[in-house]
């Protein structure tokens, strides 16, 4: 009778140690800074060589809205179009030019200086995101064809990238 | 019993649950309070139903300003009775550029229409305000008045409201256009003075019988008590009388014996008295005159 209890004691233990088990962690992180596009961008054709978001050309400026979460944890980088997305072929050069700035904020005695504090690194604009709450940057973008020639005619497109790049 | 506890739990939620399916609140959002300012009176820019809360104010203006210059703006909404602000939102551009729009949304712990007072934009300092924008969200029960609907909790069942019927009596004298004549007029205000002339005898005559019965009333009493007080003294005075008569009475002895007449008649014929003849003779002919009289 005890030699029978010793046996199956030790099958026990001989199967405890053979047992492995991996225990999964998961775990999901919320993003604290929301990019959300409020306005997309039209391009103006004031004369033949010359595209323009401005809405005194007939444009429509492009406005993205940054929602923040977290206090001093972001930057804002927005970088204005340097390259046609969608183009006929252009035998050209094209002129690149544009800029960000803030248009609306939320909290206006925290944000309000957002714009002074700005740094602008070619055609990238960053913010200093130091507090909570949304901000809209609006964004102009001016294509000049090379040598004042008229762009071919055909559909044009380009982007606007912006970035929530964390400190 | 589990089954019993359950059921009855059920039946418990039962009516919650048919009233917010029923009668649920609604919510909606104005139009731009600074529409046409930037201040503003409350029930020009609530809606009309009762039983409405503001859970929230929306607001985005552009400031002009220097950027050297202080500058603070206040949205608002002064308390209804006038004590303080039931909502102030500030924002601080001093040493900020002007021309960055500021959007906000507030969010509101369900105040009643009631408490709130007028709305405006408060700019402290230097420089102006543009393109101001204002909305205010806000919840709507419509069971804040119970007769809303049956379903509402409350509710009582209507009782209908009789209309109150005024008659007016026609009085013909009052009319303008009815035409009398001078003497129809003085008729009828004679008639209304007899009126008025019989009211007061009438009434007269009623006070007077109730003096008469007042006097009476009193007079009765004090006779009352006189002829009582009468009756005393005379069965009083009787009383002595018959003891004093008694005693005499008593005392009082009768002789016996035969009682005979004392006075004689000296003449024999007593003649009719020629006075009385006389005097019946004139009343006779008296008589016979005013029988005559008639026949004249």
């Amino acid at each position: 009778m005890l030699k029978k209890a010793s046996i199956i004691v030790a099958m026990s233990l001989f199967t405890f140690t053979a047992q492995a088990v991996d225990v999964p962690i998961s775990g999901t992180v919320q993003s604290r800074c929301v990019i959300t596009t409020d306005t997309p961008g039209t391009y103006g054709n004031p004369n033949a060589y010359t595209l323009t978001t401005a809405a005194a050309d007939g444009g429509v400026q492009p406005i993205v809205r940054y929602d923040v979460t977290l206090a001093d944890a972001y930057y804002a980088q927005i970088t204005t179009p340097t390259s046609f997305a969608t183009s006929p072929s252009l035998s050209d050069t094209v002129t690149w030019t544009g800029s960000t700035s803030v248009s609306s904020v939320s909290d206006a005695t925290n944000m309000a200086g957002y714009e002074a504090a700005k740094t602008t690194f070619g055609q990238t604009t960053q913010f200093d995101l130091t507090a909570t709450g949304s901000t809209w940057f609006t964004s102009t973008s001016v294509a000049t064809y090379g040598g004042n020639k008229a762009f071919p005619g055909g559909n044009y497109s380009a982007t606007v990238e912006a970035v929530c790049v964390a400190k | 019993m589990l089954k019993r506890l359950l059921l009855g739990a059920l039946v418990g939620f039962l009516p919650s649950y048919c009233y917010s399916d029923n009668i649920a609140p609604y919510y909606g959002t104005t139009g731009n309070a600074a529409q046409s300012g930037l201040s503003w009176s409350m029930p020009n820019v609530l809606p009309a139903p009762p039983g409405l809360d503001i859970n929230g104010v929306f607001y985005r203006y552009t400031p002009k300003k220097n950027t050297e210059d202080d500058m603070k703006v206040h949205v608002q909404n002064e308390r209804a009775n006038g004590t303080g602000y039931v909502f102030r939102d500030t924002e601080d551009w001093s040493g900020h550029p002007g021309g960055i729009e500021v959007r906000k949304v507030i969010g509101i712990a369900d105040i009643p229409r009631a408490a709130w007072g007028d709305g405006s934009i408060e700019v402290e300092g230097t420089g102006t305000v543009e393109d101001a924008t204002v909305i205010y969200s806000y919840k709507v029960d419509p069971c804040y008045d119970p007769q809303f609907s049956p379903s509402c909790p409350g509710y009582k069942t209507p009782v209908p409201v009789l209309p109150e019927v005024k008659v007016e009596l026609y009085d013909a004298t009052q009319d303008e256009y009815v035409n009398l004549s001078s003497e129809e007029k003085v008729s009828i205000e004679e008639n209304e003075e007899r009126l008025s002339e019989k009211e007061e005898e009438e009434k007269e005559a009623a006070e007077e019988a109730k003096r008469k019965y007042r006097l009476q009333k009193l007079m009765s009493a004090t006779d009352t008590a006189a002829l009582f007080a009468e009756n005393q003294r005379i069965k009083q005075m009787n009383d002595a009388m018959n003891i004093a008569v008694g005693n005499q009475y008593l005392t009082a002895t009768i002789p016996g014996g035969q009682y005979k007449e004392t006075t004689k008649l000296v003449d024999a014929k007593l003649p009719d008295s020629r006075a009385g003849l006389r005097n019946g003779l004139a009343q006779q002919i008296l008589h016979e005159k005013m029988i005559s009289q008639q026949y004249k």
